[in-house]
């Protein structure tokens, strides 16, 4: 039932979330859009190219929807709609998500073909950059709430959100996980002007279907871990604590989607550059912040 | 129980399997990815023994430390994805003999030593995870700690290692004019 | 599930039902969700004035995520090719629609045929959409094939470039499986359009070729420099299993020459055009990649002009403005210019200064346009998408505006100006980015000035936003804009000689006119010039900045001449 509830309200998410997309990008808003366009791609012939690495190739699209629904099991919409409440659930969302690179470089490898394998690679290194800035504010996270436990998470959160307890925290783990996601401007595997499509380029009908969901997902995905994580989760006044969830959630996915459309693409340097030199940085400095609070504000 | 059983034997044999596919390709890449799935299915296994921090731990790790690996490969090795069928396999007689021997002395070992009561109930992962917390912030702490301050040094060795021949040829060359 | 029919092996009848109501849902959802590639590229599209978008076709970069191929006014013989070459790569069901210009003979017949306008491209559309509603799934889809999709194959080692058999085996030198790969030339020496040309792969061969430039060729350096290494050197320590018994890496590449990194054998040669999200349409990049730096790079043309001294230039001098003026059609204005002013000259027709005044205007205008095209072309490549939707709005609204109109526009590009001052992390992408070497020669137009500043692409468009701000100005004291039209000259004889500051730098034109007909014409332009700017700029830089630096330069393939 859990289960149910949880997948329903995921698909929920990502369909208002590929509203939204379409709407910022044609200024048209046709709630039907993401369907017709799913159905069109089933239309479409699925082609597989010239001496692909078939079992990457077919693997990618569907171990990256898996672990970015895996990614969202550990994640409670309320106290106890939670499709796993893991003991480790703070450690098991990165383990998760870790695939996702794995997808993309099986994705980038499978097809044999220069674009995309660049891009499949330059995600490593962009993995390289985002990784500790991903580990290292959960790491803040699970300090004040003393355990790894989703749920107590959220309930450590219950007077004080963490956005305002921890706001460097925030920041530093909105950026990765928009990097995580390769959203705009972090989306240099997929740089449409750089590598026309990279990972998605030799991507046709329902793999290609199956891919941009399985994105899609991913940002619904980290969205619900942002919100878990540092706004409170479903702790809010008048609604139902599902709904809220679900309003924070979306509210932080589209601002993902939009921040892009006003920004140039990063420079791969830039990116791995400012991760290290501030980011890292900028982490532990947050660590021994929220060590010290927690040790004096009772 | 029995379905524990199950799934440790399910996931065991996965990781065999994997591991088998590592030498049976000649992709390196794909070499790669199976030695990671192979050790994901490692980390399953953990999980399904109930200790759940190892298990995911592991199966995080892995993750990207089997994905650097693959890269290394494409930059290192001059067919990386198998398409010339390049003989990737050496010293195989000594291999083999060598895995049989390990293979060997694992059983063995495994049936010779007397591993004691089965434990009834498991702690809860909770429990495990504070109490592996409190292991490897009390009596291992030095322990850990040399560890990883360790393989820090290695690694800026390593790095120290491989910068000065290149200034020294850069040097060289500047000077050969003069 | 492709459109291949598929109901001979669906067993039973009612299954067979269920399966056509799917496949109606299905053809009304691919007529619903139209994607197209634009043939040459979109800014060819923006600079007839057609507004894409708002017809309902979803604009897409890639042939694999086209199901419409639109073609934008005449294509050049080898841009034709190019277009067969994507065809093939899209997915079917996919239809062609032909806008202005001759269908290409290497295509099939297109799905529909419309004018250059706005509203015939919505009509046709339209038309498409229910086409494509009714027939999707036709059982008519038969093979698409051209000649240009033949390739011989052939088998080379993937250590000995120098083995190439026409049957596969195994290298006589190591031992290794040959791989199979296209034959086709790679020597850049041609024109030959890439086919499915060239791929010297070892481990990457495939069959996605970017607008028309098929296979990444993965080769190893060898492959550059057949003269360069000893391949005695490999045939010792290469296979010589039982002394070594292994092969072992270090000693096979011992001889083979280093890139930057150190590393032998990751370079791979990867075609970037002629049609490609991140630049114009028409121009071929070809870059010789080391992981994702550049190794070497070099730009060609294939929509490039013929210099005028190919003999029989018999041409009518209205005629011959026309032909000039279609060639070029990212600044059209400026070359129809140009060729009035050398006829015009040639024929020993006095200035005028209210038509003089008048040519300004539309000049001017057509330069602001032209710096707005560049700015959304730069929005493509930077996966910039506000400035790409801002600057192609303001493109259309000023092409064919008033006087009056274009003052009233001069707050939007100020705006649109400071909003790119204060982008977060444009400066960082361009400063710095595509910087001339010193001593750069042929340089023209807005890179000139530029190269007296930073030299870098911030500078570039710094330089064509004060470029646009002064033109407005220009246009505030010419008054009513005028378009070049050719006065009479009736059947004068002469030579004549003119120049015009395009908006992409100096054009010159010499023709040399006989009763009124142009014998003989010759060139130049800014943009033959930049082209060779390519190869220097690239060379040693992370691919990304390597294509945002040839982006700086603003080459319209079309003003290259070949």
């Amino acid at each position: 039932m859990t289960l149910a509830i949880v997948l329903l309200a995921l698909l929920a998410s990502v369909w208002l979330l590929a509203v939204t997309e379409g709407w910022t990008t044609t200024g048209r808003l046709r709630p039907a859009a993401p369907l017709l366009s799913g159905l069109a791609h089933l239309g479409r012939e699925s082609i597989v190219p010239r001496t692909p690495d078939r079992v990457f190739f077919e693997t990618a699209p569907v171990l990256f929807l898996i672990v970015a629904v895996l990614g969202a099991a550990v994640l409670p919409l309320a106290p106890t709609l939670v499709i796993a409440d893991l003991a480790t659930g703070a450690l098991f969302i990165n383990a998760a998500l870790a695939y996702v690179l794995v997808a993309v470089i099986m994705a980038g490898w499978g097809p044999n073909g220069a674009y995309a394998m660049i891009g499949g690679w330059r995600f490593l290194g962009q993995l390289i950059a985002y990784a500790m800035l991903i580990v290292m504010p959960i790491t803040a996270v699970a300090m004040r709430a003393e355990s790894l436990v989703t749920t107590v998470i959220v309930g450590s959160q219950g007077s004080l959100w963490n956005i305002v307890y921890q706001p460097l925290g925030f920041m530093l783990f909105f950026i990765a996980a928009m990097a995580l996601a390769f959203r705009a401007p972090f989306d240099l595997p997929i740089a449409a002007g750089e590598l026309g499509g990279g990972v998605d380029a030799e991507y046709t009908g329902v793999r290609l279907a199956v891919l941009r969901l399985a994105r899609l997902t991913l940002v619904v995905t980290l969205a619900s871990a942002i919100t878990v994580f540092y706004l409170g989760g479903w702790h809010g006044p008048l609604l139902p604590p599902w709904a809220w969830s679900l309003i924070k959630t979306l509210a932080v996915a589209v601002s993902m989607l939009l921040v892009g459309r006003y920004l140039p693409r990063i420079r791969e340097a830039d990116l791995m550059r400012w991760c290290w030199t501030l980011g890292i940085p900028l982490a532990l400095l947050n660590i021994i912040v929220v060590g010290v609070l927690v040790l004096v504000v009772p | 129980m029995y379905a524990q059983a199950f799934f440790v034997a399910v996931f065991g044999l996965a990781a065999i399997g994997f591991g088998v596919v590592v030498f049976r390709t000649s992709s390196m890449v794909r070499s790669a990815l199976a030695l990671l799935f192979s050790q994901t299915a490692v980390g399953c296994m953990f999980l399904a023994m109930q200790t759940e921090f190892l298990g995911v731990l592991q199966i995080m790790m892995m993750a990207t430390e089997m994905s650097i690996m693959a890269i290394f490969m494409v930059m290192f090795m001059m067919d990386p994805g198998g398409m010339g069928g390049m003989d990737m396999t050496h010293q195989k007689r000594f291999s083999i003999g060598a895995g049989v021997v390990a293979a060997g002395v694992t059983i063995v070992v495994a049936f010779w030593v007397d591993w004691g009561p089965v434990t009834v109930e498991a702690p809860d992962a909770a429990m495990q995870t504070r109490a592996l917390g409190m292991e490897l912030l009390g009596r291992s702490m030095l322990i850990f700690e040399t560890a990883g301050v360790t393989i820090l040094t290695a690694m800026i060795a390593a790095t120290a290692v491989a910068i000065p021949v290149q200034a020294r040829a850069n040097k060289g060359e500047m000077e050969s004019p003069e | 599930m492709t459109s291949a029919p598929v109901m001979t092996d669906t067993g039973a009848r009612r299954r067979q039902k269920r399966f056509a109501v799917l496949q109606k849902w299905i053809s009304r959802a691919l007529a619903r969700s139209l994607s197209c590639l634009i043939v040459p590229g979109p800014e060819v599209a923006l600079a007839h004035g057609l507004d894409v978008t708002a017809a309902g076709l979803r604009i897409t970069g890639t042939p694999r995520d086209a199901g419409v191929l639109l073609i934008v006014g005449d294509l050049p013989e080898k841009m034709t090719e190019a277009a067969a070459v994507l065809y093939a790569q899209m997915p079917r069901p996919r239809a062609i629609l032909v806008l202005g210009g001759q269908i290409p003979s290497s295509l099939p017949d297109a799905d529909a045929v419309a004018d250059l306008s706005q509203e015939a491209l919505t009509e046709a559309t339209e038309r498409l959409r229910r086409a494509l509603a009714e027939s999707a799934f036709a059982a008519s889809t038969e093979d698409f094939d051209a000649a240009v999709l033949n390739a011989r194959i052939e088998y080379v080692c993937p250590m000995h470039p120098e083995v190439v058999q026409d049957e596969p085996g195994s290298c006589p030198k190591c031992g290794m499986d040959l791989v199979a790969r296209d034959a086709g030339d790679d020597s850049g020496a041609g024109d030959m359009i890439p086919e499915h040309g060239h791929d010297h792969e070892h481990h990457h061969d495939h069959e996605h070729h970017h607008g028309g430039a098929p296979g990444h060729s993965e080769h190893d350096h060898s492959g550059h420099d057949h003269a360069g290494h000893d391949n005695g050197g490999n045939e010792h320590s290469g296979h010589d299993h039982d002394a070594m018994g292994f092969m072992s890496m270090v000693e096979v590449t011992r001889d083979l020459p280093r890139s930057a990194d150190g590393l032998a054998m990751d370079w791979i040669e990867v075609p970037f055009g002629p049609v490609f999200p991140g630049l114009p349409g028409g121009l071929k990049l070809t870059l010789t990649l080391d992981g994702d730096g550049v190794t070497e790079g070099r730009a060609r043309t294939l929509v490039g002009m013929a210099n005028g001294d190919d003999g029989n230039g018999q041409l009518k001098a209205e005629t011959f403005v026309e032909r000039l003026a279609s060639a070029t059609p990212l600044a059209p204005v400026s070359y129809r210019l140009l060729a009035c002013l050398a006829i015009e000259r040639a024929a020993g027709v006095e200035d005028d200064p209210a038509t003089a005044r008048a040519r300004a205007g539309a000049l001017e205008r057509e330069r602001i346009a032209s710096h707005l095209g560049w700015l959304a072309q730069s929005g493509r490549q930077l996966g910039f998408a506000w400035l790409t939707d801002r600057a192609s709005t303001l493109q259309l609204g000023i092409q064919n505006a008033s006087q009056e109109k274009l003052i009233e526009l001069e707050p939007a590009l100020q705006a649109l100006a400071n909003r790119l001052g204060r982008t977060p992390l444009l400066k960082a992408r361009l400063k710095g980015t595509g910087v001339l070497p010193a001593g750069s020669s042929g340089l023209r137009g807005p890179v000139a000035v530029a190269a007296d500043e930073a030299g870098d692409a911030w500078a570039r468009l710094w330089q064509r936003l004060a470029e646009s701000t002064a033109s407005l100005d220009v246009i505030k004291s010419t008054g009513e804009l005028g378009l070049p039209a050719l006065r009479n000259i009736g059947h004068a004889s002469g030579i004549g000689e003119a120049t015009v500051e395009t908006p992409r730098g100096l054009a010159q034109l010499n023709l040399k006119l006989e009763h009124g007909r142009v014998k003989s014409y010759k060139l130049d332009t800014a943009c033959s010039h930049h082209i060779g700017l390519v190869a220097e700029l690239v060379e040693g830089r992370e691919l990304g900045d390597a294509l945002v630096a040839v982006g700086s330069l603003d080459l319209s393939p079309w003003e290259v001449l070949s």
